[in-house]
């Protein structure tokens, strides 16, 4: 191994990587553009639900109900509405997800003792939101009937009633529940899927294309160099991607790292070489770069975004695609980062992910050497 | 304007297309394998919450909560840590979801008409799945509550409450396949559309066929005509095959026309095919025509109220969201997949469709035009 032929295979790939831009576009704005929409514009988090009312009560009964929406966390009253088919309407365009309607014996039957019907018109089509605000509803609606109770216990003059249980409830790990806290660690590993396998994925395929493999066989060159000098500039570029991933999270959105920062940079140091040996593999593999763009896409960047406990929860997919997610080393190093950044956790906590990506890379970087040498480099 | 021309073009990138086995099986499967893996990745439905009980108090009144628990289906309970610090390596290893402890003295709490605090640690990693987790528990805690009251007081106490009726329109057992599957039908037309139609120029130049084309009598016209008709040929069937699938395989219910729907995938065409030509003039190696597909397609995906709500993003990016031919083509879809909507009601948004539609198209060609003269 001689550090100066290493060095020299590095120095032509950097050529190569500068006077192409899109590649440099792909290395550095793309996660950069990523972080900033991940940070500030997308959000799996519901409140302030907008909701439309239709009063037909009109009483004060009623309007304090609405005034209690409305000064709760979460809920937004948007407008009142005249006609309960008025709010049928609004959510088929979409314009609501969510409409009360308060019937006009909501009054009569609250002072009468008797339950009042209260009808929630709700857009159930997605999923995550009508979920959260389903639940909203019910604990708003738990709280203000204790309100009612209480009302109702000084009118008759009882003895109070406490409620038996109270959930002191706390939170763990992501204290404010801001889904940025647990998608933009996640999202260094997709990046670095991106900067990493993507464009390693067209490094080998390029000389056999380009017909400058067959130079490089005749150069005295092992396999080993050529791998290393191919990597290097990669690896560089991914462990920049980290760091400007770390910092913009850290100042922009205050998302900081609980446990050490060393830990950190060891753990993307082994999945970064992860992700190049699964480049650098597909492109020999392949020897073409529009097949090895495909698979880096279908092998890399598709699994460590679905797969991978990013923003979609592995424990709700059927079982077949549970097992399938064991071999996405995202999934392994999204452990770790949520250890990391939300959890506190030591090495002696994640040392069985940290050996499962130290396997994964000896492996792949075998077959790929493997590879190699059976070309006769 | 030749008909003859054209239609030989067409015949020509048929062949050119098909002929390879690997694009072959690329063009049936990519679809496919998409629709699978959406169709069962993207679940935020609960189930299974994974629980541990600390039980200090072993009474009935804590077995009954235990048990108003594990009868609600949505909880299973893993483990039964001896103390906390269990409960707080659970939590870390992230073996439960979440954790409940009842204190020793909550039987004695209750008889005496006070209240017992019952302490709840929720792993808020996931904020999404951790907010409906809680959202569940508070409910089991205010229904044992009710039960509770009415067994001490040996009476139904009927006070004037607020019985709130849910009516979940659209998609009543919020499925998250029925919201997410009509999406991918979408992001499939836009994928295949967008990447043929730029490689299918680009390749012409990469292999010097350009030049030929250029002085053979076909026109400019009948040249983009010729490359990208295949392509509408390909998406449209391409669409056929993942609504059939979504509907036979995932039975998700389709409320509305499928007559607006192809409509509507016409209008969509046009800006995809649009921006694909585009792409076509600004590259010149099919490298290059895949990375900005790549860089187009990202935020387009991501902007476009797939997986995010717009309703969420900043008022500048809801913004940006308006010139995003996908979040027109989303709003359609849904309508007429789960709410059964027509015309009438998303008529601003075909109307957006057709307008972008046309101001990409139009301009890529102009631009096309330009590179070919």
């Amino acid at each position: 191994m001689s550090p100066r032929k290493i060095g020299a295979v590095m120095r032509k790939e950097f050529y190569h990587l500068i006077r192409d831009p899109r590649s440099l576009i792909l290395a550095f704005i793309m996660p950069l553009c990523l972080i900033l929409m991940f940070g500030y514009a997308l959000s799996l988090d519901v409140d302030n639900v907008e909701v439309v009312v239709v009063d037909y009560d009109r009483t004060d009964v009623s309007r304090d109900l609405i005034r209690h929406i409305d000064a709760s966390p979460y809920f937004h009253v948007k407008g009142a509405l005249k006609d309960a088919h008025e709010v049928g309407d609004y959510l088929d365009r979409g314009w609501t997800t969510l409409g009360i309607v308060i019937p006009p014996d909501f009054t009569r039957n609250i002072r009468s003792e008797r339950l009042a019907p209260l009808q929630v018109l709700m857009d159930g089509s997605d999923p995550n939101f009508s979920t959260i605000s389903r639940g909203y509803i019910n604990a708003f609606m738990e709280r203000y009937n204790q309100k009612l109770l209480v009302e109702f216990l000084n009118r008759k003059g009882m003895e109070r009633i406490n409620p038996p249980v109270e959930g002191r409830i706390r939170v763990w790990f992501n204290e404010d529940l801001e889904s940025r806290k647990f998608i933009i660690p996640g999202l260094i590993a997709v990046i670095i899927m991106i900067a990493g396998a993507m464009l390693t994925s067209l490094v080998i395929a390029r000389e056999y294309e380009n017909g400058t493999m067959e130079t490089i066989k005749s150069l005295p060159l092992s396999a080993f160099e050529f791998l290393m000098g191919k990597s290097i500039p990669y690896f560089l570029i991914c462990l920049s991607n980290v760091l400007i991933s770390v910092l913009l999270g850290q100042v922009l959105f205050g998302i900081v790292m609980k446990a050490s920062f060393w830990l950190m940079i060891l753990a993307s140091s082994v999945y970064i070489s992860v992700s190049l040996a699964l480049g650098l593999m597909i492109s020999t593999a392949t020897k073409s770069q529009l097949l090895a763009n495909q698979g880096a896409i279908l092998l890399t960047f598709l699994p460590s975004q679905m797969l991978s406990n990013f923003i979609f929860p592995i424990s709700n997919m059927p079982k077949a695609l549970q097992l399938v997610t064991y071999i996405v080393p995202a999934k392994y190093y999204i452990n770790i980062l949520s250890g990391i950044f939300l959890k506190d956790l030591s090495f002696a906590g994640m040392w069985k992910d940290f050996a499962v990506l130290a396997f994964m890379f000896v492996l792949l970087a075998a077959v790929t050497m493997r590879l190699l040498r059976k070309e006769g480099l | 304007m030749n008909w003859l021309r054209i239609r030989e073009l067409v015949r020509k990138e048929f062949i050119a297309l098909l002929r390879d086995e690997r694009n072959r099986r690329v063009l049936f499967l990519a679809p496919i394998i998409q629709i699978l893996l959406f169709g069962y990745v993207v679940n935020y439905d609960i189930r299974n919450i994974k629980m541990a009980v600390i039980d200090e108090a072993r009474t009935q009144e804590s077995r009954t909560l235990i048990d108003s628990f594990t009868g609600s289906k949505i909880f299973r309970i893993m483990y039964y840590p001896k103390d906390q610090g269990e409960l707080d390596s659970l939590l870390l290893q992230s073996k439960v979801d979440m954790g409940i402890k009842i204190p020793p003295d909550m039987g004695s709490r209750i008889r005496e008409g006070e209240t017992a605090d019952v302490q709840v640690l929720a792993d808020g990693s996931m904020s999404n799945m951790a907010s409906i987790r809680i959202a569940y528990t508070v409910l089991v805690l205010d229904r044992f509550n009710m039960n509770m009251i009415r067994e001490l007081k040996g009476q139904s106490l009927d006070y004037g409450r607020i019985d709130a009726r849910i009516r979940t329109w659209y998609n009543p057992n919020m499925d998250s396949q029925n919201f997410f599957v009509p999406g991918i039908v979408a992001f499939v037309v836009m994928l295949i559309s967008l990447l043929l139609t730029s490689i299918a120029v680009i390749r012409e130049r990469e292999q010097g066929t350009m030049e030929q084309l250029i002085v053979s009598p076909i026109r400019p016209a009948e040249l983009i005509m010729g490359k990208t008709i295949p392509y509408i040929i390909i998406s449209v069937i391409q669409m056929v095959v993942v609504t059939a699938f979504a509907k036979f395989w995932f039975s998700i219910p389709i409320a509305g026309s499928l007559v607006l729907m192809f409509i509507a995938t016409c209008l969509f065409l046009l800006s995809t095919l649009g921006v694909g030509l585009f792409i076509s003039t600004v590259s010149s190696t099919q490298q290059q025509a895949m990375m900005t597909t790549f860089l187009f397609i990202l935020p387009s995906f991501m902007l476009s109220g797939f997986v995010f709500p717009i309703a969420n993003m900043p008022i500048v990016i809801q913004w940006l969201t308006f010139l995003n031919p996908l979040r027109y083509f989303l709003v359609i879809l849904r309508g007429i997949f789960l709410k059964g909507v027509g015309f009438s009601i998303l008529w601003p948004q075909f109307l957006a469709l057709a307008i972008l539609g046309a101001v990409l198209f139009a301009g890529a060609v102009t631009r096309f035009h330009k590179r070919m003269d």
